[in-house]
């Protein structure tokens, strides 16, 4: 049976979550000595007052070193995350770790999806999962997924072309009661909607679990609420949850509410919107970068990461769910130097 | 295969046709008027009305930066060159320009290739600059200035000096490699592979101004009798020499050495940050969050590395790193203002830490003797100029180690 993760009121919710990340804070810096050293360099307090006083890590900081809380021959699975510069996150996970991530993001999704696996369909193609010991974000998403659902139909063929018949025939026999759609944002629309919408498909029995960020589909103009008008108008699939989170942190997700348009955090994680000028919290309505904490990462310290998305706060406790509602607006751009550098990247390009 | 004329300003042209006939091993064919010739006049004459152009009061406050490059090609300036080079040669050697020279100077850096160009042209020689796609608005002004100021000059300037603007296309880069006599090639350690992929000449060479790192040195004593207006200018002149390039030139100022004694040296510390701030601010530099975010990914690897002890951001244009050592200091760019402080007794105990990918020390209350030992006990094995806080971006014809100029022409000797 799965306990709801959605359950406590904000100021319950950060004095545990306080207590239990300064103890993590403590365990990560007697075993990882990167963290302790950039720890004592900022001169980090042992028992900070309040959840935003708890030192961050800039997110990126996994892809420049090797921060891991565990010795190398605990280590069974190494996560990756490429980015658009070529660096790559790598996150070590020991068994319990592994564990407790797929754990835990069961009874996130539980909240969404029920106790039972669900027919599922993967806006994807199978071959998406490959090597087992080093994954691709891709690939760890969909695998992470995978788990959640039974009679997998694996959308793309391999040229990454929609499987219309086998579609077809996936909800002749599942459409009629309730089943799992997963993929990232821009694969569902380019994939997904418009098949379902060209064939008049009836996905009204669909629970869609997405993510991945909006930028693919900024130039088509459609954003959360243009997705989730047309997927209802079009195919009948209203029971829509994107959701928010990383590789870095594996395991939490920020779940979007039966209402649509605002995330919400479980209960051993919260989000911090901090205005990058005076780093301090940013009022509820205040956009600003999103620093998300997680009481999942034991094998490296990730509790408390500091993304460089931008996110902004809608309310606190007044929403579907208790605890912070929030949605992530944008992204920063990469920084770039006028310096003397890289003038010729000859052949790159 | 065609690159687009940037100056003289023009249409796509073939790359065949880039190069005057008489570059490219025909010397015999010299059809209007006589070849150039080391400090030639017409080259002087064309290179002074550029300077008078870019010294122009409009124009300067325009690009404040080019200023520099104008009083770098002022005619007293360029014939001080030539008169330099004349005067190091015994009678029995001449000196000819190299023939032609071919140009892959930086994107971001504006001016650059500017200076190594008119140095090349002051030699006589036949000039290839390859100006990046991606190059910045001040380059289109100098470009603009150089259009300009052709319409006054002798027809062999249009014919002997191209620019030209191509993408990463090797083809058109394998082609001017393989006719120049000359290569001069800045930028990153990879560009520079990148370029040498493509073979010179057998008797052609390449000059390259790979990736550099530039420090601060401060005396603790020096700074301590200094009046409060030195003070003021000398951090100016650091803020100056940091900032204008997001502190990621090569002759930026990655840490500062604070040098003297260790007790006093806190006190100046302090003065010297917040004077900093202070005086980033006032000169409008600014920090977007992405840049601070990017300093904090820098500083926190470095202090995972170990080797900082403390690491303070008071604000996003400057943060501060206390280093447990100087080989602690950092050589990579960590982000726009971000510097490394560390107390070392003395200048001699940087000696064991230079490399020589180190360029540049900039210096502030050091007498002339301190400076000028500390080199020797260095000997050439790197710092290439030891210079004033607020002139590492002062481009000067010694650089990374070359006379430029003199690497520009080619010398025959005559034992009669």
């Amino acid at each position: 049976m799965l306990t709801d993760v959605f359950t406590l009121a904000q100021a319950e919710k950060e004095e545990r979550l306080r207590g239990e990340l300064i103890g993590l804070m403590a365990h990560h810096r007697r075993n990882c000595p990167p963290y302790d050293r950039i720890l004592a360099a900022l001169g980090a307090e042992t028992e900070p007052a309040t959840l935003a006083d708890l030192p961050w890590l800039p997110v990126r900081l996994f892809k420049t070193r090797k921060l891991a809380s565990v010795p190398d021959d605990e280590v069974i699975r190494v996560l990756t995350s490429s980015g658009t510069t070529g660096q790559v996150s790598r996150i070590h996970l020991d068994r319990e770790a592994a564990a407790t991530q797929s754990r835990m993001l069961a009874r996130t999704l539980g909240a969404v999806l029920g106790p039972r696996r669900l027919p599922m369909i993967v806006v994807d193609r199978s071959g998406v999962v490959g090597d087992r010991r080093s994954y691709s974000a891709r690939g760890a998403g969909a695998l992470g997924m995978v788990n959640f659902g039974r009679d997998h139909l694996w959308l793309l063929d391999a040229d990454d072309r929609p499987d219309v018949a086998a579609l077809k025939d996936f909800l002749a026999r599942h459409g009629d009661a309730p089943f799992l759609i997963f993929g990232f944002t821009f694969m569902v629309w380019r994939y997904l909607y418009e098949v379902a919408r060209d064939h008049g498909l009836d996905l009204s029995q669909g629970i869609l679990v997405h993510s991945g960020g909006w930028k693919k589909l900024a130039d088509q103009a459609v954003d959360n609420a243009e997705f989730r008008r047309r997927f209802a108008a079009d195919s009948g699939l209203t029971r829509i949850h994107n959701f928010y989170g990383m590789v870095e942190q594996i395991g939490t997700v920020f779940l979007e509410g039966p209402e649509g348009g605002a995330l919400y955090c479980p209960d051993f994680a919260d989000v911090i919107i901090r205005d990058p000028e005076t780093w301090r919290e940013a009022p509820v309505g205040t956009p600003g970068l999103v620093e998300v904490l997680s009481t999942l990462p034991t094998s490296y310290p990730g509790n408390v990461l500091l993304t460089e998305d931008v996110g902004v706060v809608h309310g606190v406790d007044d929403g579907h769910w208790p605890g912070k509602r929030f949605s992530v607006v944008g992204r920063l751009p990469r920084a770039e130097a006028r310096g003397c550098s890289d003038t010729y990247a000859g052949g790159r390009s | 295969m065609t690159v687009r004329m940037r100056f003289p300003t023009g249409p796509e042209l073939p790359v065949d046709e880039v190069l005057p006939a008489t570059a490219q091993g025909d010397p015999g064919s010299v059809r209007d008027g006589s070849p150039l010739a080391v400090g030639d006049e017409r080259i002087v004459d064309f290179l002074t009305r550029v300077s008078r152009r870019l010294l122009a009061p409009a124009l300067a406050r325009r690009h404040p930066e080019l200023g520099s490059l104008g009083f770098f090609l002022r005619r007293r300036e360029l014939l001080r060159a030539v008169e330099r080079l004349r005067a190091a040669l015994d009678p029995q050697t001449l000196a000819f320009p190299r023939g032609v020279v071919f140009h892959i100077p930086p994107a971001n850096v504006d001016t650059v290739f500017v200076y190594s160009w008119a140095l090349a042209a002051l030699a006589g020689n036949t000039n290839v600059v390859r100006i990046s796609p991606r190059s910045a608005a001040a380059a289109d002004t100098i470009l603009e200035v150089l259009n300009e100021s052709l319409t006054e000059a002798d027809p062999v300037v249009a014919r002997t000096q191209r620019m030209v603007t191509y993408g990463h296309d090797d083809a058109v880069t394998a082609h001017f490699s393989a006719r120049c006599d000359v290569r001069v090639v800045w930028g990153g350690d990879g560009a520079v592979n990148a370029v040498r992929r493509h073979p010179l000449a057998p008797a052609a060479r390449d000059l390259t101004f790979p990736d550099r790192s530039s420090f601060a040195a401060l005396s603790v004593a020096g700074w301590e009798v200094a009046t409060p207006a030195a003070r003021r200018d000398a951090v100016l002149g650091f803020v100056n020499d940091a900032y204008w390039f997001d502190q990621a030139a090569c002759s930026s100022p990655r840490a500062v050495f604070l040098v003297g004694d260790a007790d006093r040296a806190e006190a100046v510390r302090a003065e010297f940050v917040g004077l900093l701030g202070v005086a980033a601010r006032e000169r409008g530099w600014e920090v977007d969050a992405a840049m601070a975010v990017e300093k904090r990914v820098g500083a926190y690897g470095l202090a995972a590395d170990g080797g900082v002890a403390a690491m303070a951001f008071p604000d996003n244009l400057v943060a501060a790193l206390d280093l447990r050592t100087p080989a602690a200091a950092p050589r990579h760019w960590l982000g726009t203002g971000t510097f490394g402080f560390v107390t070392v007794p003395d200048l001699a105990e940087l000696v064991p830490f230079v490399r020589r990918r180190d360029q540049t020390l900039t210096h502030f209350g050091f007498e002339a003797d301190e400076l000028r030992e500390f080199a020797r006990q260095l000997a050439g094995r790197g710092i290439d100029r030891i210079v004033p806080f607020g002139a590492a971006l002062r481009f000067a014809p010694v650089w990374d180690g070359y006379d430029l100029f003199r690497e520009f022409v080619r010398l025959v000797t005559v034992d009669a």
